[in-house]
This record gives C-alpha cells, structure tokens and sequence, in this order.
C-alpha cells in the first residue's frame, strides 16, 4: 500500500497481505520486545507475540481471502490459542472487536478503521482495565485513531500508514517521560520513567508492518 | 531445586498424563494441546455443564475436581500461570450438555481476561455462559473492596455447591445463582511457613526466615498482612478466626462448613491442631460445624503452611454440601 495512486481503503485481499506483513513484523520483533519488556516484566512480550503470529499464519495459511470481518476474527481465534499471557488475550480482544465493528464491510474506508481502532481499544480497556495516560499500547491506539481521524480527506492509504507510523512513534516518545500505571510494569513506579512501554513499541512495529 | 521431574518444561503435561492414566474412569484429556481436563465419560446430556480452570500447582484444585456432583471439566495452565482462552473454550465445549455452561473460577486478573474472551466467543457460537467468580481471600483486600479479593481454598465449596445444583437439574439461572450464593458466603485466610518452587523458574517463590511465618500470604506467594515470628497453633487459629468471624454471622444455632487445609507440605497432624481450637471456638459461640473438611484441598505445591475456610450455611446450602458427590481426590456422600 505505498503507492501513492492506491485509494484510501482495503479490500479483503489487501487486508490478507497486510496481515502476513503484520506475522513477519512480530516475529522479527520478537527479540527487541522481549528486551524490553524484560526491562519491566517478565521479558516474554516479543515470545508471546511471536507465538500470536504464528497462529495467525497457520489460519489464515492457503485460505482465500474472505470478509475483513471474517479475517480479523479467525486472528482473534488464533491469538486465543498463543498462551495465557494477557498481552496474547488482549490482541485476541483487539481483533475480535476490530472484526465486529468491521461487521460484513468488503471495503475498509479510512471511517472504519477508525472505528475498529476505537472499538479495539474500548473494549481492551473494559478488559484489561487500563486508561489512557497508564502507559499502554491504549495510548498508542488512540494516538493512531486521532491521526487517521484528522488526516487530509484525500489521502491515500500510503499516506494514511505514515500517518499512523508516526503517531505511534510519537505516542512511545511521548508516555517515555511518564511512568507505569498498570500491570506488572506499574511495580517499577518512577524507574519506568525514560523506558518504552514494550507493549507501545509492538505497536509501533504493527503500524510499521501495515 | 530438588523435586520429582523429568523436564521442568514437561511438568505440567506429563503431571496430567500420570493422572489420566491413573484414574482413567474419572479423567480424559481434551483441547489441541491436551491442556483440558474433562469427565471419562463425557458430558451429561441435559445437565448444566461446570468448568473452571487456572494455573497448575494447586491439587486437587482446580482440575482434581472435575467428577460427579461437581465440575465437567477444566483448563489446565503451566504451574501458577493462567490457561489460554482457547482451553476455556474447549473446557466449556467439553462440558456442555445442551443446558449451558458455568464458568467458576477465583478472582485472578488474568483468568478473568481469559474467561470473560472465552464467553465471548462462546457466545459468538450459540453456546449460552455465565460466570461466576470466588474472591474469599479476606488477607487480599479490604471487605468494601471484596471484588478484588483473591480465590482460595473456597472455590472447593463453590465447585461442591454449583456442582450440587447442576446434579439435580437446576437450570442455568439457578446454578449460577447457587454458585453465587457459595461464593458470597465463603471466607477464608491462610499462613505460610515456607515457599514453594515454580520448576519452570527453579527459584524459590519466596523468602522467608526460619523462625518466621507470613500471615494472610496469598496461594503464589502473594504478600500478606503481616510477616514476624511463628506462634503456638491456638494464637495462630484464634487470629485467624478474628480475621474471618467478623465478616460472618455466626452465632447460636449456626451451622457452619470448616475447611482447614494445608498449603501442600504441613501435615495432617498439624491441621487437626489447628481444627481443635477453629472447632473449641465456634463451639463457644452456640455453632455447630457441618462436615468438617481436613486436609489438602487446594494446595501450593510444597508450600508449609494452612488456611482455613469458614461457610455459614442455610437449608439449601447445606442440602448441596452434603449431597452425593465422587472425584478421585474427594467423595461425599
């Protein structure tokens, strides 16, 4: 999607493509996020995400490309199966509510996205219960609906996706500053000021890959 | 570490194969990864089906506890780690009778994650759920705060009790709420003498002096109220029952459920030590204990250490603790 000639929407074939980025993403990130996140955790955030990517690989693996609704949701299905771990519960929560605001939709035009990103993260706070401002991969979500929501009407889907890159980017520069407010992180208090969330950096990979 | 293992990766999977094969009327394995326990003979048609699940480390919960009378089935995690959600899912399926499907489990943050995607999807397919949490813990948060309290040795009471009202037909709605009902009026506190260890970390999960014990520490190790030097067993059951008895109405004419049960590696001895003071005291106050239940119920590994559980009960509850029941780790009736 960098052409700058493609329309500002997704069909379920750009989607499945997006998604196999989105494996190759995770899996070569797995390190660098378990580096960090054993900085604040227990250091399996890149394991667990690689796991998550291989699941979906395998479902979506020789299927042809259905609705973006169905897609996202055999993700969920996928994630479901990666471990206990929360972040791998929480990105099946993010897909299954992406997949249900995404409902029978063939195209995802710039509106829907939003939406699913709003859904994904509503639903993930009820969850997980995590606010925006706690230092989660919430504040990155946000960050990327607002800048999608507030780009130029004729923007193209490439141009959209830098949008989103530097939004994440900005929001792990931003909350860098801040502590913890949640989760085992929240343990470390003030010495988690100046570290990345490693949950806002998957992120920002994600953004990367899409 | 020293313990009984091959691989310490393998604990958990070859824990379970040794239990199946030792009880294979009772158990089978299910899910993609054999990480879920449900009944030999499979679910019973028209029944309300019961799972519950959590990490492993804590026989006969959660898992030795699937049987007549109580649950059908359970997901299986690595030892003080949650199950996945697809394990929930499969545990529901394997439990569902055509009558719906409880989800009792303890008031852990990451189980009710992995529950509450669980019903999520569950219901995407038809299936109809509900859920119904433990938190009985009083060491783990104060009583306005009692949703954030953790699920101990009172789930065993929950699992008998919905277990009980799901054998004799109630409908979902009425499991549940029996369910509910064992939960709110269950309370429990423990004391730990010494740490376990996770084989997965091969460290001790905690640590402690010798001459020292942590009152109110949580089943993982989790902090208690107060850490300092070990007492007499009848200080140590008073100020557990000072702990409770507050939040309970017990008084004249009560009839009261008793658990004390060990942490894994404190012996039965010690328990009944334990049991004669809990039992002098409640006597004092005019109750009657019902079915005194001693010994290793839900446990931390080798962990040394006792809680004890307290449940006034009314007609109904007592009619579903005392009803018929048969696992391999426990048999009423």
């Amino acid at each position: 999607m960098s052409g700058s000639a493609a329309p500002a929407s997704i069909d379920a074939d750009a989607l499945l493509a997006a998604l196999a980025r989105w494996c190759d993403a995770m899996e070569a990130a797995g390190p660098e996020l378990n580096e960090l996140d054993a900085r604040l955790g227990d250091g399996d955030l890149g394991a667990t995400l690689a796991r998550c990517a291989a699941n979906v690989r395998a479902s979506l693996a020789g299927t042809p490309a259905v609705a973006p609704g169905a897609m996202l949701k055999a993700c969920a299905q996928a994630c479901a199966k990666a471990s206990g771990s929360s972040f791998g519960t929480l990105l099946a929560v993010a897909f299954l509510a992406a997949a249900k605001a995404a409902g029978e939709r063939e195209r995802l035009e710039r509106e829907a996205m939003v939406s699913m990103l709003d859904a994904a993260r509503e639903t993930m706070s009820a969850r997980g219960g995590a606010a925006l401002g706690d230092k989660t991969v919430l504040d990155s979500l946000a960050a990327v609906a607002d800048a999608l929501r507030h780009a130029t009407p004729d923007a193209s889907a490439g141009q959209l996706r830098d949008v989103a890159v530097d939004a994440a980017a900005r929001a792990v520069d931003t909350l860098r500053a801040r502590p913890n407010r949640i989760g085992r992180a929240r343990m470390f208090g003030e010495r988690s000021v100046g570290l990345e969330d490693p949950g806002m950096v998957a992120a920002l990979r994600m953004a990367q890959a899409l | 570490m020293k313990k009984i293992l091959n691989q310490p990766d393998a604990y958990v999977d070859e824990m379970l194969a040794g239990l199946c094969a030792a009880h294979p009327r009772s158990y089978r394995l299910e899910g993609d990864d054999g990480r879920v326990i449900a009944r030999a003979s499979g679910a019973v048609k028209g029944k309300v089906g019961i799972v519950t699940g959590g990490g492993s480390g804590h026989l006969p919960v959660f898992l030795g506890y699937v049987g007549d009378g109580l649950l059908d089935a359970c997901a299986v995690g690595n030892v003080f780690a949650g199950p996945r959600v697809s394990d929930c899912q499969a545990a529901a399926r394997a439990a569902d009778g055509g009558a719906g499907v409880l989800q009792l489990y303890g008031n852990y943050g990451g189980d009710k994650m992995n529950f509450d995607m669980a019903q999520e999807f569950l219901e995407l397919d038809g299936l109809e759920v509900s859920s119904v949490r433990v938190a009985d813990d009083v060491a783990s948060a104060p009583p306005p705060e009692r949703d954030k309290r953790r699920g101990v040795a009172g789930m065993v009471y929950a699992f008998k009790i919905a277990g009980a009202r799901a054998a004799e037909g109630g409908s979902l709605a009425e499991v549940t709420a029996a369910a509910t009902k064992a939960a709110q009026a269950c309370r429990s506190i423990g004391i730990a003498l010494t740490p376990c260890v996770v084989p997965e970390s091969g460290k001790p999960s905690f640590s402690i002096d010798d001459d020292e014990i942590e009152f109110g520490m949580g089943i993982h190790g989790e902090p208690g109220i107060w850490r300092g030097a070990m007492k007499p067993a009848d200080a140590l059951a008073q100020e557990m029952l000072d702990r409770l008895l507050p939040e309970l109405d017990v008084g004249r004419g009560s009839r009261v459920a008793v658990l004390v049960n060990s942490l894994g590696a404190t012996p039965h001895e010690e328990l009944y030590i334990l049991y004669r003071h809990v039992a002098k005291v409640l006597g004092e106050r005019g109750a009657t204990p019902v079915m005194p239940l001693v010994g290793r119920y839900a446990t931390s590994m080798e962990m040394a250490g006792a809680s004890v559980t307290l449940m006034p009960l009314d007609a109904e509850l007592e009619r579903l603790l005392t009803a018929r029941a048969d696992c391999p780790f426990w048999r009423v009736g």
